[in-house]
């Protein structure tokens, strides 16, 4: 007889407002359910009505841990949907945000996983303490500590100042330090171990199949990163690791990204050495454009959670449509494959492991 | 000197030949252990809070009073002000009464333990066997909590307890039998005798480290805290326990800290036994040192999963246990 | 690429069996004379990717569904249920995925107007 239970939207691990219906035999997972849309706000109706440079603001609260990414990768359609080039200066400072940004979402994700394996929230506070520094810097350089919409057409709102390189390169230094704390903490950690290891396994094809993206599919053995294999920006000029693991299963996923975190810092310091000297400040934000007649633009990027794509058929003035690929929309709906048949216990790190934010599922 | 004279003074009352005097000073002696023990768990209320928020860089508490040691009374009030709720299909009077007996069985375990040498309340030849008897209850009242409030957080809760017992007592029964075999019998004050040389937790290492394994569990201390389990249960069996009852549940936490943390020093750790300071302050040290180990656990581990307690019971417990049994065995007749 | 809808399913199995094998998104555009369905797929291993466009009349919307070649266009056949009203055939009965409308209002329709109060289930 299966029971059947009823987690969220209000819970402590559901990562925001969602709803899983779990249909248990004894302790056991025969089926969940995700229920999404408690936070569809209907942005891509939205953006139909606005003009394209009032939008970024709405795109930032998209992917809430990672806001600048969603910003950038909506900046960069209509860029490319009005064959607006970006400075060259301007792209390795888009890069070295975007990188920062990707470690302080890593970072959350390491911390919330260890919360929902049931630790005290001690991983939480020091994934959170080492964010907060990330977020430090972002704010330096943007003036915001979340939601920054420092993207312009063309470039960026302001360039970076005097110091940022150095503040910059001391915190990765620091981050080098701790990186290593982390592992001990948790990998040299039995229990911690036994309850990622060969939990919630996402063999290759199914992960090809299910359509998921990002560090989920790199942990199941795809090493497809838009990053290297779709690039974009000076990307294609740094030397960065082919990343992938075969395990496919939770702890796989907490790896990758801990992998992920160190090469973004590898990045983060290549660029600062190539960014070339000049200005990087894009247009004044005009709301006016040049007109644009049904220009269908497609622009993927590798956001923190996977692969963000959005598919815009550019009208006159505002976006005609503008229709968003979530990673983590199709990450989640890989749940009730990857759950299946595991203990209701780890149902918590499995759904962790995906790093899902509500409000970018229900967009 | 003080606690010397009260302690004469109370075991005088106690053995009193008229049995109306008796049974009045042994109330008083647990109305006096029930002190000490809402003492220990609210300081350690707050030395827990402390603890893991220096392991987590914070600063804890540190508003309600000097150095927020106000907090969990004001956590107290709040909760004790808060109205009972029970869901429509819960069975109101058994959730209310079993949350009542699982206090009641710390106490009386507690009361169970000679704390002085002197002054051993109950002090007769089973002491150790009951204590363990008692203590099986609190398994079953909890089942009970969980399973009465007629959520399925609670019963999931309140499964995973029955579930637990099976994987740790077995192991804990021959450890207690070994305890006995070694001091020669089954009074606590006896098994303290025993030590005087030698603390077991030396003599029979392995023995120490499963029972401190099952008193975590028995405890419902990280990272066996799956009757609860915060983020997967919600709260398990204690989800629809509410104000007044949820601040015994909180207590529960910390008395039962209290007890585990006084039956390892007990059994263990020679008990009272040491210089110059009075025994009962020895013990409360040792409990104490004992306590804080736990909580620095809590603030490290995640939790195990239950197919894997049972796992450790079965597989690693329950023949450390019998190859301690063993051990101990051969070393006291060899 | 453009197909017919009658040959979208036969077109995406011939698309799988030649490599194309990761769904990227399926999404629709209504473009209020006609509406478009968009499937992109990649080529995992040469990393390429291929838009199959299929183009639907507005008074007679519906899609074959592809969830038994690609099981990733599970919610998105969803989503265009509930965006666009565009039925998907051989699918089971949907509980809605991301709004609780009754059903006759598509918000991502052109003609769905912005700001207006509709009422909700």
């Amino acid at each position: 007889m299966l029971t059947r239970i009823n987690i969220g939207p209000i819970h402590p691990s559901t990562h925001g407002v969602l709803r899983l219906v779990v249909d248990l035999d004894g302790d056991t997972i025969a089926n969940v359910e995700p229920h999404i849309g408690f936070l569809h706000r209907g942005v891509e109706k939205l953006v139909e009505t606005r003009m394209y440079m009032q939008s970024p603001p709405y795109m930032e609260k998209l992917d809430y841990i990672a806001p600048m990414s969603v910003d950038e990768l909506y900046v960069s359609t209509v860029e490319k949907a009005l064959g607006i080039e970006v400075k060259e200066r301007a792209q390795y400072q888009r890069m070295i945000l975007l990188e920062l940004q990707r470690i302080a979402s890593h970072l959350f994700f390491i911390g919330a996983l260890t919360n929902d394996m049931g630790m005290m929230f001690t991983g939480f506070m020091w994934g959170f303490r080492d964010r907060e520094l990330i977020l430090r810097l972002l704010e330096e350089a943007t003036g915001q500590r979340m939601f920054y919409v420092n993207m312009r057409l063309g470039g960026m709102v302001n360039d970076f100042h005097g110091d940022f390189e150095q503040h910059v390169l001391k915190t990765m230094d620091y981050m080098e330090k701790r990186i290593p704390e982390y592992e001990k903490f948790l990998e040299k950690n039995p229990i911690f171990k036994q309850r990622t290891k060969g939990v919630g396994v996402l063999k290759r094809d199914d992960a090809i199949a299910l359509g998921v993206s990002g560090p989920v599919l790199r942990a199941s053995g795809v090493p497809y990163d838009v990053r290297r294999d779709n690039p974009y920006y000076f990307y294609k000029e740094l030397n960065f690791r082919e990343m992938s693991l075969n395990g496919g299963d939770s702890f796989s996923r907490y790896r990758l990204r801990v992998m992920e975190m160190r090469e973004s810092m590898r990045i983060i310091r290549e660029s600062f050495r190539k960014m070339p000297e000049g200005d990087s400040t894009g247009q004044m934000v005009k709301l006016r454009m040049p007109p644009v007649k049904n220009k269908v633009v497609t622009v993927a990027r590798e956001v923190p959670r996977g692969e963000e794509l959005m598919y815009m058929v550019a009208g006159d003035q505002k976006p005609y449509r503008l229709s968003i690929r979530s990673p983590v929309f199709i990450n989640l709906h890989a749940l009730n494959h990857i759950a299946k048949g595991h203990r209701l216990a780890d149902l918590y790190p499995i759904l962790g492991s995906l790093d899902v934010v509500m409000a970018d599922v229900d967009r | 000197m003080l606690i010397g004279s009260i302690e004469s003074f109370m075991q005088a009352g106690i053995n009193s030949s008229d049995v109306l005097v008796s049974i009045l000073f042994l109330v008083l002696y647990a109305v006096l252990v029930s002190i000490l023990m809402s003492v220990y768990a609210y300081l350690f209320g707050w030395i827990e809070r402390k603890v893991i928020a220096k392991a987590q860089y914070r600063h804890g508490p540190n508003v309600v009073g000097k150095y927020g040691l106000l907090q969990n009374l004001a956590d107290l009030v709040k909760l004790i002000a808060k109205e009972v709720r029970y869901p429509s299909n819960a069975d109101s009077r058994a959730m209310a009464l079993s949350m009542i007996g699982l206090v009641s069985i710390v106490v009386f375990v507690i009361l169970l333990l000679p704390l002085t040498p002197g002054l051993a309340a109950t002090n007769f030849g089973l002491g150790l066997l009951l204590v363990f008897v008692v203590l099986g209850f609190s398994p079953l009242l909890l089942f009970i909590t969980g399973f009465a409030s007629g959520n399925k957080f609670g019963e999931l809760g309140a499964q995973r307890s029955v579930l637990m017992v099976i994987g740790y007592d077995i192991p804990l029964i021959i450890v207690v039998g070994t305890i006995a075999l070694a001091a020669g019998g089954f009074s606590i004050t006896g098994v303290i005798g025993a030590q005087q040389s030698l603390p077991f937790a030396l003599l029979m290492p392995i023995g120490f480290i499963v029972f401190f394994i099952v008193m975590l569990a028995e405890m419902e201390r990280p990272p066996f805290d799956l009757r609860e389990a915060d983020s997967e249960l919600i709260a398990g069996w204690l989800t629809d326990v509410s104000g007044p009852y949820y601040a015994l549940a909180l207590m529960l936490d910390y008395t039962r800290m209290f007890m585990g943390s006084l039956l390892i020093s007990i059994l263990f750790l020679s008990g009272w036994a040491g210089p110059l300071l009075p025994p009962l302050v020895w013990l409360l040290i040792k409990a104490f040192i004992v306590s804080l180990f736990i909580i620095i656990i809590r603030a490290t581990v995640v939790r195990l999963r239950i197919d894997k307690v049972l796992r450790l019971g079965w597989i690693y417990l329950l023949p450390l246990s019998i190859a301690n049994l063993l051990v101990t065995f051969i070393i006291l007749k060899g | 690429m453009k197909v017919e809808r009658e040959d979208l399913g036969r077109n995406l199995s011939d698309m799988k069996r030649s490599g194309y094998t990761y769904l990227v998104k399926i999404t629709a555009v209504d473009y209020s004379d006609h509406l478009e369905a968009i499937y992109i797929l990649r080529n995992m291993d040469e990393r390429k990717d291929v838009s199959v466009e299929v183009k639907l009349a507005p008074t007679d919307l519906w899609l074959d569904t592809v969830i038994s070649q690609f099981p990733a266009a599970d919610w998105y056949e969803r989503e265009l249920q509930e965006m666009f009203g565009i039925l998907i055939k051989g699918r089971k009965a949907d509980r809605l995925l991301l709004e609780k409308w009754d059903g006759r209002e598509y918000p991502l329709r052109r003609s769905f107007e912005w700001g207006k109060d509709y009422e909700r289930m």
